[in-house]
């Protein structure tokens, strides 16, 4: 052996590995292929330990040519290797491909109603204002129902609340939140900001404006000089956070509890004031009835009209609910239809 | 109440148009609830003049005309009726033309002969009560006109409140008319040609009971003859809603509608020795009212009576015995004031309201009695003949003094929060008839009137005295005078602004968790529902909700509350569980062909314990069908009874509350017997207790439901009812790892997992940081009756990595516990 045929060897050896390498197709032939060359028994180990035949002063430049084509096989591996895991990765991935446009794996998700979502709009907009929830119960006495409200027994406005009675003496399904105004101010001291949701009974036969159960919010407010200035200023903010810039008005109204009573307004929501079926061509919609509380309430209440004044005013959540939604018949709300509710998600 | 807007021009100059009139009577707080215009169904019926009026060739009863309507052919129409005459002026409806009842009038054959149209009676147009002959029109009017032309007119529907009871006629309406645009009104001239003897010759009045009846006023008059009313008078009391009867029928009907009054004929020859006694009646007397019902009269009735008996149910109805017939030639007129309530409570004892009763209950204005039997007599002269006995019997002929109410103009300023000057409110004030006059010193203010009176000495304070006018009943205190000022003035006026006054304290929102509840139970899928209170009689036995023991106690030893007038019997008990509610939700739905039901309520719950009624909140819940949103890209699984377990577990992480236990409940019927639980968990500030369990396969087919499987929950959850303050108290996060160990528990089946877990949990030592069951199997190699329960238990220490030794040796300590107390092999 003489350098130059080993040298020519090595050359020769490294073409072929390099042709080899690159033709290899998987990553098992190219480390067969390592081993074949690059191994312990491999072929340039081979060449190496034909080193020792060789005169001394050859020995470093044969080394040499072998540490480059060790260097030059290894790379070509490593770069064939890269180049497989990438063409195997690619087909993989290719082979995963999916119709993107198709739906997605629905995840559940219920309605809430529409009744307690609309309470608590309205509680969140007087909430702003200071308002705190009350609450009283639905079977009320026909003293904080009616007598403490200024409703004598034989009141002529009690024909403005039918009522179901119940088989406890004294006792009535509650036809309106006001007796709430009573029990809060019998329990704490003005200032008062209180606000009252609640089931409402009435004896009415049902139909698409009318039902024996209904929901309301009443309000209260009392202290020094509280005023129907103040009751207009929240009473405006409320229909313009519920239902846009709309008009407003407070015209005269009537409840045995209030003095002076109003009702309050707002540009009709569906035609925007101009007139139509659902104003009766008045382009107002009445969305509550309130007042300044009637000094005998106050009084029954524990609160001294000479000192304090204050408002109320209740509203019907269904009526409430109606006009922000569109919904067209109250018996909706009860009824309970999925095909109804599942709008609400 | 009906104002016809032609009668109302009678007493008061109207400007607007009806839409700016309804809307100014609006904002005076009369609320015109529509517009109707009356005669729009006339459409096509215009004045003709009869031609030729001749016998029909082919038929005996009717008649063939021909009549002019103006412009064009005459036209030939086939009449029935029999008071037609060559030259009247009748309403002719033209083909095409659609009456009131959607009658559609066409070219027709009758009897062989083609009618071009039809005559009309007064009953057929809805604008008299005569359907005998057609209406004949008076000679003057305009020819091929059309009806609705001369005749229509505006209707304004007002709902007058029921404080404001003088506003319930049309002089009373005219009133606010005037007050809005500063025209005055016109009273009808009342004058009573009274050219027969003097009144006691005829009619003696004697009232027993002057508390209930405080004035009656009497009046006589002789050689009426019975017939309808003018034609004018039947069209405005038509326009009014009020269907004509009579000559004297309708002129009280007309005089309460213009006046507010309501009064009433009685037919002269039934009052027996002409004497009227105003008394209680006798226990066990009886009387046919004017609707032919003999009726048991009590003694807190008050009526009309004469030496014989009643003749009337006073202010209610009258007697059919002394009615106004055909036959009547002298009638006794009857103008009185009556109790309010007194009158209230006998319309609701005979279920008898009528518009005069309506008026009564209200109060009445105490001079009216004297002018309304005046115009009475007047317009029953006027349309029936005859001659009116001299003078009318009055039981109390004064006046009583006016009213009085005095106020303080700073405290109107201040209760409307605007400043109005003194002058503006007494001017506002006598626009509407009240005078005012600046109050002598020591006057006092009535600040709260019955039941709990407030008069203050008002010190150094301006005062002011307003002078009720007689009409008005609504005007007490202070506050009533505001009400005018602002009413009067427009409420336009009244500024508006936020409240800058002290804000309340703090108080925690009794909804919030509420809220929390139905925000983590919509996110798990389920929708909410709010159904009725009131329930079926029934539902409580058909159901059989348990009621007696541990999980509901709020119901126990409790009776439902009943409604005792119900409206609908499938609506008259208030229910005591959610459940019944929610399986009628169930039935609501699966008959819209939806199976996949998942809903929930937060709801009260009712009952009494004898006279105490008793409230309560609870969450009930109901699961049928696909648990999942059904999607092309998963099975559908359908919901049992550990979802329903799941949904409280997943309440009481979000509430705060330990993981719940569960208890079997194998009572069957309403359950199925092997799937039902109570459920419990309890914190130091919560708690929640109830059952979940799937329904016995009989519940369902007593519900006539179709469902497969129907999970449902009742949870009393304390927090829902109030206030509590959830706060999550943050353990340390352990900084070493733990060491994971299995346990296969091999247990006879009969052996509840709750005891499993239990036995781990008191052995468990201190090195137990959590264990989970992640496995359940039954087979080969176990026993039939065996079953292999797989945990994986974390073992470890806050302060090192724990030993394999370590944990080793405690899940040997938990495998013998598990041995010895409860037989179980460990399979490992």
């Amino acid at each position: 052996m003489d350098f130059e045929s080993l040298s020519a060897d090595l050359r020769s050896l490294q073409e072929r590995a390099l042709k080899e390498i690159s033709a290899a197709l998987d990553p098992a032939s190219l480390e067969a292929l390592q081993i074949g060359y690059l191994g312990k028994k491999g072929e340039l180990t081979a060449v190496l330990r034909g080193i020792g035949a060789l005169p001394a002063e050859d020995r470093p430049r044969v080394g040499a040519i072998a540490n480059e084509v060790g260097e030059v096989v290894r790379g070509a591996l490593a770069v064939r290797s890269s180049q497989l895991r990438a063409q195997v990765q690619a087909l993989r991935l290719a082979a995963e491909t999916v119709d993107v446009t198709l739906p997605g794996r629905p995840l559940a998700r219920g309605a809430l109603h529409p009744i307690p979502e609309t309470i608590e709009a309205i509680a969140e907009v007087f909430g702003q204002f200071g308002f705190v929830i009350y609450e009283g119960p639905d079977v009320e006495e026909d003293l904080t129902n009616f007598q403490m409200l200024n409703i004598a027994p034989d009141h002529p406005a009690r024909d403005l609340w039918a009522t179901l009675y119940v088989d406890i003496p004294g006792h009535l399904l509650r036809t309106h939140t006001s007796p709430g105004q009573i029990r809060v101010m019998q329990s704490t001291v003005p200032p008062i900001r209180a606000l009252l949701p609640g089931r409402c009974f009435r004896y009415e036969a049902v139909d698409a404006s009318h039902g024996f159960e209904f929901f309301q919010v009443e309000g209260l407010m009392v202290d020094e000089g509280t005023s129907m200035a103040d009751l207009k200023g929240l009473l405006d903010e409320f229909a313009h956070a519920l239902f846009g810039p709309r008009k407003t008005r407070f015209r005269p109204g009537y409840y045995p509890f209030t003095e002076p009573s109003v009702a309050f307004d707002v540009e009709c929501v569906v035609c925007g004031g101009v007139g139509c079926p659902a104003c009766s061509r008045s382009g107002w919609m009445t969305i509550l009835g309130a007042g300044m509380v009637h000094p005998v309430v106050l009084q029954y209440g524990g609160v001294d009209p000479e000192r304090y004044q204050g408002f109320a005013f209740g509203m019907g959540v269904e009526r409430i609910a109606n006009l922000r939604h569109a919904v067209p018949d109250l018996r909706h709300y009860l009824e309970n239809d999925l095909r109804f509710l599942e709008q609400f998600r | 109440m009906r104002v016809p807007l032609n009668w109302l021009r009678e007493y008061v100059d109207v400007q607007q148009t009806p839409e700016q009139l309804a809307e100014r009577l609006t904002l005076l707080g009369m609320e015109v609830k529509g517009i109707e215009q009356w005669g729009a169904d006339w459409r096509s019926v215009v004045v003709g003049e009869l031609l030729t009026v001749e016998k029909h060739p082919y038929a005996d009863r009717l008649h063939l005309v021909t009549v002019s309507v103006g412009a064009g052919e005459p036209l030939r129409i086939v009449c029935g009726a029999n008071n037609i005459a060559l030259g009247q002026r009748v309403p002719v409806a033209l083909p095409g033309a659609v009456l009131p009842g959607d009658r559609r009038i066409e070219r027709s054959e009758k009897m062989g002969i083609a009618s071009e149209g039809m005559l009309c009676s007064g009953n057929e147009l809805h604008i008299t009560s005569d359907a005998e002959g057609i209406l004949i029109l008076p000679p003057t009017t305009p020819l091929g006109a059309r009806l609705s032309d001369i005749y229509g007119d505006f209707v304004l529907d007002v709902d007058v409140k029921p404080n404001r009871g003088d506003a319930l006629c049309l002089i009373g309406l005219a009133r606010e008319v005037a007050a809005d645009g500063g025209a005055a009104i016109r009273w009808p001239e009342i004058v009573v040609d009274e050219s027969d003897g003097p009144i006691g010759d005829r009619l003696r009045v004697e009232v027993q009971d002057p508390q209930l009846c405080t004035r009656f006023v009497g009046r006589w008059v002789e050689g009426v003859t019975i017939g309808p009313s003018p034609d004018w008078v039947q069209m405005r009391l038509q326009a009014a809603g009020l269907r004509p009867v009579n000559n004297v029928v309708d002129a009280s009907n007309y005089v309460m509608l213009e006046l507010g009054k309501p009064t009433h004929t009685f037919d002269g020859a039934a009052v027996h020795a002409g004497t009227i006694i105003v008394r209680r009646a006798f226990t066990g007397e009886r009387l046919e009212t004017l609707d032919h019902v003999v009726r048991e009269l009590t003694p807190d009735t008050l009526v009309i009576a004469d030496p014989k008996g009643p003749i009337a149910i006073a202010g209610v109805m009258g007697g059919a015995e002394s009615e106004i017939a055909e036959s009547t030639t002298q009638i006794a007129i009857e103008s009185a004031i009556f109790d309010p309530v007194n009158i209230r409570r006998t319309g609701h004892r005979y279920a008898l309201q009528s518009e005069a009763s309506l008026r009564f209950e209200k109060g009445q204005e105490f001079r009216l009695a004297r002018i309304g039997a005046d115009r009475v007599a007047q317009l029953t002269l006027a349309w029936s003949g005859g001659s009116c006995a001299r003078g009318a019997v009055d039981t109390a002929p004064g006046q009583p003094d006016p009213l009085r109410v005095a106020f303080r103009p700073a405290r109107v300023s201040r209760l409307l929060g605007a400043e109005v000057t003194t002058a503006d409110q007494r001017d506002l004030l006598g626009r509407v008839g009240i005078a005012t006059q600046i109050a002598p010193p020591g006057t006092t203010v009535r600040v709260a009137s019955e039941p709990m009176p407030l008069v203050v000495d008002p010190g150094p304070d301006e005062v002011v005295v307003a002078t009720v006018p007689t009409w008005r009943r609504d005007l007490e205190i202070e506050a009533d005078v505001a009400e005018e000022v602002a009413r009067v003035g427009g409420y336009e006026t009244t500024p508006a602004h936020l409240p800058d006054t002290r804000m309340p304290a703090y108080r925690p929102s009794p909804i919030r968790v509420r809220n929390t509840v139905r925000e983590t139970l919509a996110g798990a899928g389920l929708t909410e529902v709010v159904t009725h209170a009131l329930v079926a009689p029934g539902d409580e036995a058909r159901l059989q909700w348990p009621l007696d023991d541990e999980a509901t106690k709020e119901s126990s030893g409790s009776m439902p509350i009943v409604v005792t007038n119900p409206l609908a019997g499938q609506h008259s008990v208030l229910r005591r569980n959610l459940i019944g509610s929610l399986l009628d939700v169930l039935a609501v739905n699966e008959h819209q062909g939806r199976h996949d039901v998942a809903v929930f309520e937060i709801g009260k719950g009712y009952a009494r314990t004898g006279d105490l009624a008793r409230e309560w909140t609870r969450l009930g819940i109901l699961l049928t069908g696909s648990s999942r949103p059904p999607a092309w890209n998963r099975e559908s699984v359908s919901y049992d009874l550990d979802d329903g377990k799941g949904i409280v577990e997943l309440l009481c992480q979000r509430l705060n509350l330990p993981a719940p236990t569960y208890a079997p409940d194998p009572r069957g019927f309403p359950f199925h017997p092997g799937r039902a639980l109570v459920a419990e968990a309890a914190s130091e500030l919560d708690a929640l207790v109830g059952r979940v369990a799937e329904l016995h396969p009989d519940t369902l087919e007593a519900w006539d439901l179709k469902s497969g499987r129907v999970i449902v929950a009742e949870l009393a959850i304390r927090s829902l009812d109030g206030v509590t303050q959830r706060r999550v108290h943050v353990e340390p996060i352990g900084r070493f790892p733990v060491v994971e160990r299995d346990l296969a528990v091999i247990v006879s089946e009969g052996r509840p997992a709750a005891e499993v877990d239990a036995v781990i949990r008191r052995y468990a030592g201190r090195l137990l940081v959590g264990h989970r069951l992640f496995d359940l199997y039954r087979g080969a190699p176990l026993a039939a009756d065996e079953k292999s329960l797989a945990y994986r238990m974390a073992f470890g220490v806050d302060d090192r990595t724990l030993t394999e030794e370590e944990a080793d040796a405690a899940l040997a300590g938990i495998r013998a516990a598990l041995e010895a107390e409860l037989g179980a092999r460990i399979r490992s």
